[in-house]
Protein backbone atom coordinates (compact mmCIF):
# COMPACT_ATOMS: atom_id res chain seq x y z
CA UNK A 1 0.00 0.00 0.00
CA UNK A 2 1.37 3.32 -1.04
CA UNK A 3 1.91 5.97 1.63
CA UNK A 4 -0.55 8.79 1.63
CA UNK A 5 0.84 12.14 0.59
CA UNK A 6 1.68 14.41 3.54
CA UNK A 7 -1.21 16.68 2.76
CA UNK A 8 -3.59 13.81 3.38
CA UNK A 9 -2.16 12.99 6.75
CA UNK A 10 -4.55 13.19 9.60
CA UNK A 11 -2.87 14.96 12.48
CA UNK A 12 -4.62 12.89 15.12
CA UNK A 13 -3.04 9.74 13.74
CA UNK A 14 0.33 10.78 15.05
CA UNK A 15 1.36 8.98 18.17
CA UNK A 16 1.64 11.07 21.32
CA UNK A 17 0.23 14.17 19.66
CA UNK A 18 -3.09 15.52 20.77
CA UNK A 19 -4.41 18.34 18.67
CA UNK A 20 -7.01 20.62 20.04
CA UNK A 21 -8.21 24.15 19.64
CA UNK A 22 -6.66 25.05 22.95
CA UNK A 23 -2.99 24.55 22.07
CA UNK A 24 -2.42 28.08 23.40
CA UNK A 25 -4.33 28.27 26.65
CA UNK A 26 -5.95 31.55 27.43
CA UNK A 27 -3.87 31.59 30.58
CA UNK A 28 -0.77 32.06 28.45
CA UNK A 29 -2.00 35.33 27.03
CA UNK A 30 -3.06 36.43 30.48
CA UNK A 31 0.50 35.80 31.69
CA UNK A 32 1.92 37.78 28.75
CA UNK A 33 -0.39 40.69 29.53
CA UNK A 34 0.59 40.46 33.20
CA UNK A 35 4.32 40.53 32.38
CA UNK A 36 3.80 43.44 29.98
CA UNK A 37 1.78 45.47 32.48
CA UNK A 38 4.22 44.69 35.28
CA UNK A 39 7.28 45.56 33.19
CA UNK A 40 5.75 48.76 31.84
CA UNK A 41 4.65 49.81 35.33
CA UNK A 42 8.11 49.27 36.80
CA UNK A 43 9.73 51.19 33.95
CA UNK A 44 7.24 54.03 34.31
CA UNK A 45 7.92 54.14 38.05
CA UNK A 46 11.69 54.26 37.62
CA UNK A 47 11.34 57.06 35.07
CA UNK A 48 9.26 59.22 37.38
CA UNK A 49 10.55 58.42 40.86
CA UNK A 50 12.89 60.65 42.77
CA UNK A 51 16.20 58.81 43.10
CA UNK A 52 17.51 58.27 46.62
CA UNK A 53 19.82 60.96 47.78
CA UNK A 54 23.42 60.10 47.13
CA UNK A 55 25.89 60.50 49.95
CA UNK A 56 28.13 63.49 49.51
CA UNK A 57 31.72 62.69 48.60
CA UNK A 58 33.69 62.70 51.84
CA UNK A 59 35.99 65.53 50.81
CA UNK A 60 33.04 67.70 49.83
CA UNK A 61 30.97 66.86 52.86
CA UNK A 62 33.86 67.89 55.07
CA UNK A 63 34.35 71.25 53.43
CA UNK A 64 30.76 72.11 52.48
CA UNK A 65 29.97 73.57 55.88
CA UNK A 66 32.72 76.15 55.58
CA UNK A 67 32.68 76.55 51.83
CA UNK A 68 30.83 79.84 51.76
CA UNK A 69 28.27 80.90 49.17
CA UNK A 70 27.84 78.95 45.96
CA UNK A 71 29.44 80.44 42.89
CA UNK A 72 28.27 78.93 39.64
CA UNK A 73 29.53 79.57 36.13
CA UNK A 74 27.34 81.91 34.12
CA UNK A 75 26.82 81.94 30.38
CA UNK A 76 24.61 84.61 28.87
CA UNK A 77 23.55 88.03 30.07
CA UNK A 78 23.51 88.42 33.86
CA UNK A 79 20.22 90.31 33.55
CA UNK A 80 18.56 87.84 31.21
CA UNK A 81 14.82 87.61 31.89
CA UNK A 82 14.95 83.91 32.75
CA UNK A 83 17.69 82.19 34.68
CA UNK A 84 18.40 78.50 34.15
CA UNK A 85 20.35 76.79 36.91
CA UNK A 86 22.01 73.49 36.09
CA UNK A 87 23.42 71.12 38.70
CA UNK A 88 25.61 68.64 36.90
CA UNK A 89 28.35 66.09 37.30
CA UNK A 90 31.06 66.15 34.66
CA UNK A 91 31.25 62.38 34.67
CA UNK A 92 27.52 61.62 34.47
CA UNK A 93 26.57 60.35 31.01
CA UNK A 94 23.20 62.10 31.00
CA UNK A 95 24.96 65.41 31.76
CA UNK A 96 27.40 64.68 28.94
CA UNK A 97 24.58 64.00 26.56
CA UNK A 98 22.85 67.23 27.50
CA UNK A 99 26.09 69.23 27.18
CA UNK A 100 27.03 67.82 23.79
CA UNK A 101 23.66 67.31 22.11
CA UNK A 102 21.08 69.64 23.65
CA UNK A 103 23.13 72.52 24.98
CA UNK A 104 24.32 73.84 21.60
CA UNK A 105 20.67 74.52 20.73
CA UNK A 106 20.08 76.05 24.16
CA UNK A 107 23.00 78.42 23.73
CA UNK A 108 22.05 79.39 20.20
CA UNK A 109 18.31 79.82 20.61
CA UNK A 110 17.89 80.84 24.23
CA UNK A 111 21.14 82.26 25.59
CA UNK A 112 22.58 84.01 22.54
CA UNK A 113 19.09 85.30 21.79
CA UNK A 114 19.00 86.93 25.22
CA UNK A 115 15.98 84.95 26.39
CA UNK A 116 17.77 83.21 29.24
CA UNK A 117 21.07 82.73 31.01
CA UNK A 118 22.48 79.45 32.28
CA UNK A 119 24.50 78.98 35.45
CA UNK A 120 26.36 75.71 35.91
CA UNK A 121 26.87 74.36 39.44
CA UNK A 122 29.15 71.41 40.22
CA UNK A 123 27.37 68.43 41.68
CA UNK A 124 30.00 65.66 41.61
CA UNK A 125 28.43 62.32 42.56
CA UNK A 126 30.41 60.05 44.88
CA UNK A 127 30.48 57.08 42.51
CA UNK A 128 32.25 59.14 39.85
CA UNK A 129 35.80 59.12 41.08
CA UNK A 130 37.18 61.60 38.54
CA UNK A 131 34.31 64.06 38.63
CA UNK A 132 35.79 66.30 41.32
CA UNK A 133 39.04 66.44 39.37
CA UNK A 134 37.04 67.53 36.32
CA UNK A 135 35.27 70.22 38.35
CA UNK A 136 38.67 71.30 39.62
CA UNK A 137 40.06 71.56 36.08
CA UNK A 138 37.04 73.52 34.90
CA UNK A 139 37.26 75.89 37.89
CA UNK A 140 40.94 76.48 37.14
CA UNK A 141 40.03 77.31 33.55
CA UNK A 142 37.56 79.86 34.92
CA UNK A 143 40.53 81.75 36.41
CA UNK A 144 41.33 82.67 32.82
CA UNK A 145 37.66 83.09 31.83
CA UNK A 146 37.74 79.80 29.92
CA UNK A 147 35.28 77.77 31.97
CA UNK A 148 32.86 77.16 29.12
CA UNK A 149 35.43 76.12 26.50
CA UNK A 150 36.89 73.78 29.14
CA UNK A 151 33.40 72.56 30.05
CA UNK A 152 32.85 71.65 26.40
CA UNK A 153 36.22 69.89 26.14
CA UNK A 154 35.62 67.87 29.30
CA UNK A 155 32.11 66.79 28.40
CA UNK A 156 33.03 66.18 24.78
CA UNK A 157 35.69 63.65 25.75
CA UNK A 158 34.00 62.18 28.81
CA UNK A 159 34.83 58.60 27.88
CA UNK A 160 38.55 59.39 27.72
CA UNK A 161 38.99 60.49 31.33
CA UNK A 162 36.08 59.00 33.32
CA UNK A 163 36.45 56.44 36.10
CA UNK A 164 36.33 53.58 33.64
CA UNK A 165 39.00 55.07 31.40
CA UNK A 166 41.66 56.04 33.92
CA UNK A 167 42.53 56.61 37.56
CA UNK A 168 44.77 59.51 36.57
CA UNK A 169 42.79 61.99 34.48
CA UNK A 170 45.25 64.86 34.87
CA UNK A 171 47.06 64.32 31.55
CA UNK A 172 43.73 64.51 29.74
CA UNK A 173 42.74 67.71 31.52
CA UNK A 174 46.18 69.16 30.73
CA UNK A 175 45.61 68.45 27.05
CA UNK A 176 42.19 70.15 27.18
CA UNK A 177 43.74 73.13 28.96
CA UNK A 178 46.28 73.37 26.16
CA UNK A 179 43.53 73.07 23.56
CA UNK A 180 41.56 76.00 24.99
CA UNK A 181 44.68 78.12 25.28
CA UNK A 182 45.25 78.30 29.03
CA UNK A 183 48.48 79.35 30.67
CA UNK A 184 49.71 75.84 31.36
CA UNK A 185 51.93 76.64 34.36
CA UNK A 186 49.15 78.59 36.01
CA UNK A 187 46.60 75.91 35.24
CA UNK A 188 48.76 73.11 36.59
CA UNK A 189 49.54 74.98 39.80
CA UNK A 190 45.83 75.65 40.32
CA UNK A 191 44.91 72.05 39.52
CA UNK A 192 47.55 70.49 41.77
CA UNK A 193 46.69 72.65 44.77
CA UNK A 194 42.95 72.10 44.25
CA UNK A 195 42.61 75.83 44.62
CA UNK A 196 38.86 75.83 43.99
CA UNK A 197 37.88 72.95 46.22
CA UNK A 198 35.83 75.27 48.42
CA UNK A 199 33.95 76.64 45.44
CA UNK A 200 33.13 73.14 44.24
CA UNK A 201 32.01 72.17 47.75
CA UNK A 202 29.86 75.29 47.97
CA UNK A 203 28.21 74.52 44.65
CA UNK A 204 27.57 70.97 45.80
CA UNK A 205 26.13 72.25 49.09
CA UNK A 206 23.83 74.55 47.11
CA UNK A 207 22.55 71.51 45.27
CA UNK A 208 21.97 69.75 48.57
CA UNK A 209 20.11 72.77 49.85
CA UNK A 210 17.89 72.69 46.80
CA UNK A 211 17.31 68.97 47.28
CA UNK A 212 19.08 67.98 44.10
CA UNK A 213 19.57 64.24 44.06
CA UNK A 214 20.02 63.39 40.42
CA UNK A 215 22.13 64.85 37.65
CA UNK A 216 21.60 66.86 35.66
CA UNK A 217 18.95 68.86 37.50
CA UNK A 218 17.59 72.06 36.01
CA UNK A 219 15.87 74.84 37.89
CA UNK A 220 13.97 77.38 35.84
CA UNK A 221 11.87 79.81 37.82
CA UNK A 222 9.94 77.77 40.35
CA UNK A 223 10.25 74.55 38.35
CA UNK A 224 12.89 71.92 39.11
CA UNK A 225 13.36 68.94 36.84
CA UNK A 226 15.89 66.10 36.91
CA UNK A 227 17.51 64.24 34.01
CA UNK A 228 18.70 65.33 30.59
CA UNK A 229 15.61 67.06 29.32
CA UNK A 230 15.19 67.89 25.66
CA UNK A 231 15.60 71.33 24.15
CA UNK A 232 11.83 71.56 23.64
CA UNK A 233 11.15 70.79 27.30
CA UNK A 234 13.66 73.38 28.46
CA UNK A 235 12.32 75.95 26.01
CA UNK A 236 8.81 75.34 27.34
CA UNK A 237 10.03 75.90 30.90
CA UNK A 238 11.78 79.11 29.86
CA UNK A 239 8.67 80.35 28.03
CA UNK A 240 6.50 79.64 31.06
CA UNK A 241 8.94 81.36 33.42
CA UNK A 242 9.10 84.39 31.11
CA UNK A 243 5.33 84.82 31.33
CA UNK A 244 5.36 85.00 35.12
CA UNK B 1 3.86 24.27 23.01
CA UNK B 2 4.47 24.95 26.66
CA UNK B 3 8.19 25.35 26.08
CA UNK B 4 7.60 27.92 23.37
CA UNK B 5 5.21 29.75 25.68
CA UNK B 6 7.93 29.88 28.31
CA UNK B 7 10.34 31.21 25.68
CA UNK B 8 7.81 33.90 24.70
CA UNK B 9 7.15 34.91 28.31
CA UNK B 10 10.84 35.10 29.20
CA UNK B 11 11.57 37.05 26.03
CA UNK B 12 8.93 39.60 26.99
CA UNK B 13 10.48 39.91 30.45
CA UNK B 14 13.90 40.27 28.78
CA UNK B 15 12.61 43.17 26.68
CA UNK B 16 11.86 45.14 29.84
CA UNK B 17 15.21 44.32 31.47
CA UNK B 18 17.10 45.45 28.35
CA UNK B 19 14.83 48.46 27.96
CA UNK B 20 15.60 49.53 31.53
CA UNK B 21 19.33 49.48 30.79
CA UNK B 22 18.79 51.27 27.48
CA UNK B 23 16.73 54.04 29.09
CA UNK B 24 19.57 54.58 31.56
CA UNK B 25 22.12 54.65 28.75
CA UNK B 26 20.02 57.23 26.91
CA UNK B 27 19.83 59.38 30.02
CA UNK B 28 16.09 58.97 30.48
CA UNK B 29 16.57 57.20 33.81
CA UNK B 30 18.96 59.09 36.03
CA UNK B 31 20.17 56.35 38.34
CA UNK B 32 20.19 52.58 38.01
CA UNK B 33 18.76 50.55 40.86
CA UNK B 34 21.68 48.26 41.48
CA UNK B 35 21.86 46.61 44.89
CA UNK B 36 24.47 44.08 43.81
CA UNK B 37 27.56 44.90 41.76
CA UNK B 38 28.45 48.05 39.86
CA UNK B 39 25.88 48.59 37.15
CA UNK B 40 27.10 52.08 36.37
CA UNK B 41 30.73 51.01 35.97
CA UNK B 42 29.68 48.39 33.47
CA UNK B 43 27.21 50.55 31.60
CA UNK B 44 29.57 53.48 31.32
CA UNK B 45 32.48 51.40 30.11
CA UNK B 46 33.55 51.44 26.48
CA UNK B 47 32.31 47.85 26.24
CA UNK B 48 28.73 49.04 26.73
CA UNK B 49 28.65 49.98 23.05
CA UNK B 50 28.74 47.45 20.24
CA UNK B 51 28.96 48.39 16.55
CA UNK B 52 28.02 51.96 17.34
CA UNK B 53 24.89 51.14 19.33
CA UNK B 54 24.45 50.61 23.08
CA UNK B 55 24.67 46.93 24.02
CA UNK B 56 21.32 47.39 25.75
CA UNK B 57 19.78 48.38 22.40
CA UNK B 58 21.08 45.13 20.91
CA UNK B 59 19.50 43.38 23.88
CA UNK B 60 16.14 45.01 23.26
CA UNK B 61 16.35 44.04 19.59
CA UNK B 62 17.34 40.47 20.43
CA UNK B 63 14.48 39.97 22.87
CA UNK B 64 11.99 41.49 20.43
CA UNK B 65 13.14 39.04 17.75
CA UNK B 66 12.90 36.14 20.21
CA UNK B 67 9.48 37.27 21.36
CA UNK B 68 8.17 37.67 17.80
CA UNK B 69 9.66 34.38 16.70
CA UNK B 70 8.19 32.49 19.65
CA UNK B 71 4.74 34.01 19.08
CA UNK B 72 4.86 33.01 15.41
CA UNK B 73 6.00 29.52 16.40
CA UNK B 74 2.90 29.22 18.57
CA UNK B 75 0.56 29.67 15.60
CA UNK B 76 -1.21 26.43 14.66
CA UNK B 77 0.41 26.22 11.24
CA UNK B 78 3.89 26.41 12.80
CA UNK B 79 3.10 24.37 15.89
CA UNK B 80 5.00 21.31 14.69
CA UNK B 81 7.54 23.16 12.60
CA UNK B 82 11.03 21.82 13.09
CA UNK B 83 12.31 24.88 11.25
CA UNK B 84 10.82 27.20 13.85
CA UNK B 85 12.41 25.16 16.63
CA UNK B 86 15.77 25.39 14.88
CA UNK B 87 15.34 29.15 14.46
CA UNK B 88 14.48 29.60 18.14
CA UNK B 89 17.48 27.53 19.18
CA UNK B 90 19.79 29.34 16.75
CA UNK B 91 18.76 32.86 17.73
CA UNK B 92 18.73 32.13 21.46
CA UNK B 93 22.08 30.34 21.08
CA UNK B 94 23.58 33.46 19.54
CA UNK B 95 22.12 35.42 22.46
CA UNK B 96 23.78 33.09 24.93
CA UNK B 97 27.12 33.40 23.12
CA UNK B 98 26.91 37.21 23.13
CA UNK B 99 25.86 37.20 26.76
CA UNK B 100 28.75 34.89 27.67
CA UNK B 101 31.17 37.28 25.99
CA UNK B 102 29.70 40.22 27.93
CA UNK B 103 29.95 38.28 31.19
CA UNK B 104 33.59 37.51 30.41
CA UNK B 105 34.22 41.24 29.85
CA UNK B 106 32.53 42.09 33.14
CA UNK B 107 34.53 39.56 35.14
CA UNK B 108 37.96 39.81 33.56
CA UNK B 109 38.20 43.14 31.73
CA UNK B 110 35.91 45.64 33.45
CA UNK B 111 36.20 43.88 36.82
CA UNK B 112 32.64 44.80 37.75
CA UNK B 113 29.32 43.02 37.61
CA UNK B 114 26.01 44.58 36.63
CA UNK B 115 23.12 42.79 38.28
CA UNK B 116 20.74 43.54 35.42
CA UNK B 117 23.24 42.12 32.93
CA UNK B 118 23.35 38.97 35.08
CA UNK B 119 19.54 38.84 35.12
CA UNK B 120 19.55 39.14 31.34
CA UNK B 121 22.21 36.43 31.03
CA UNK B 122 20.10 34.10 33.17
CA UNK B 123 16.96 34.85 31.14
CA UNK B 124 18.68 34.20 27.82
CA UNK B 125 20.24 31.00 29.16
CA UNK B 126 16.87 29.66 30.33
CA UNK B 127 15.35 30.64 26.99
CA UNK B 128 18.09 28.70 25.24
CA UNK B 129 17.50 25.62 27.41
CA UNK B 130 13.78 25.63 26.61
CA UNK B 131 14.49 26.26 22.93
CA UNK B 132 16.77 23.21 22.93
CA UNK B 133 14.13 21.11 24.70
CA UNK B 134 11.60 22.25 22.13
CA UNK B 135 14.00 21.37 19.33
CA UNK B 136 14.47 17.92 20.84
CA UNK B 137 10.72 17.38 21.00
CA UNK B 138 10.18 18.50 17.41
CA UNK B 139 13.09 16.39 16.18
CA UNK B 140 11.74 13.26 17.86
CA UNK B 141 8.28 14.09 16.53
CA UNK B 142 9.67 14.43 13.03
CA UNK B 143 11.33 11.02 13.46
CA UNK B 144 8.04 9.46 14.64
CA UNK B 145 6.25 11.11 11.75
CA UNK B 146 8.50 9.62 9.11
CA UNK B 147 8.35 6.13 10.65
CA UNK B 148 4.57 6.43 11.00
CA UNK B 149 4.34 7.37 7.35
CA UNK B 150 6.38 4.36 6.35
CA UNK B 151 4.00 2.10 8.27
CA UNK B 152 0.92 3.43 6.51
Amino acid sequence: MAAKPPSARSKDRRPNVVRSASTRPKGFYAILVLVAVLGASILAYTMTRKPSTAAAPASLAASAATAGPAQGYLIGKPDAPVKILEFADFECPACGRFATITEPDVRKNLIDAGLASLTFYDYPLPQHLNSQAASNAAACADDESKFWPMHDQIFGAQDQWNTQATDNPKPMFMSYARAVGLDMARFEACYDTRKHQKRIAANFAEGERRRVNSTPTFIVGDKQVANAISYDELKKMVDEAAKK
Amino acid sequence: MTKRMIVATLSLAGIFVALYLLLYKLGIIGNLTCSIGSCETVNLSKWATFLGAPVAAWGVGFYFVMFGLSLVSLQDRHADSLGMSKALALVSGSGVAFSAWLTYLELFVIHAICQWCVVSAIIVSVIFVFALLDLRDRSSLAGVDSSALQNL
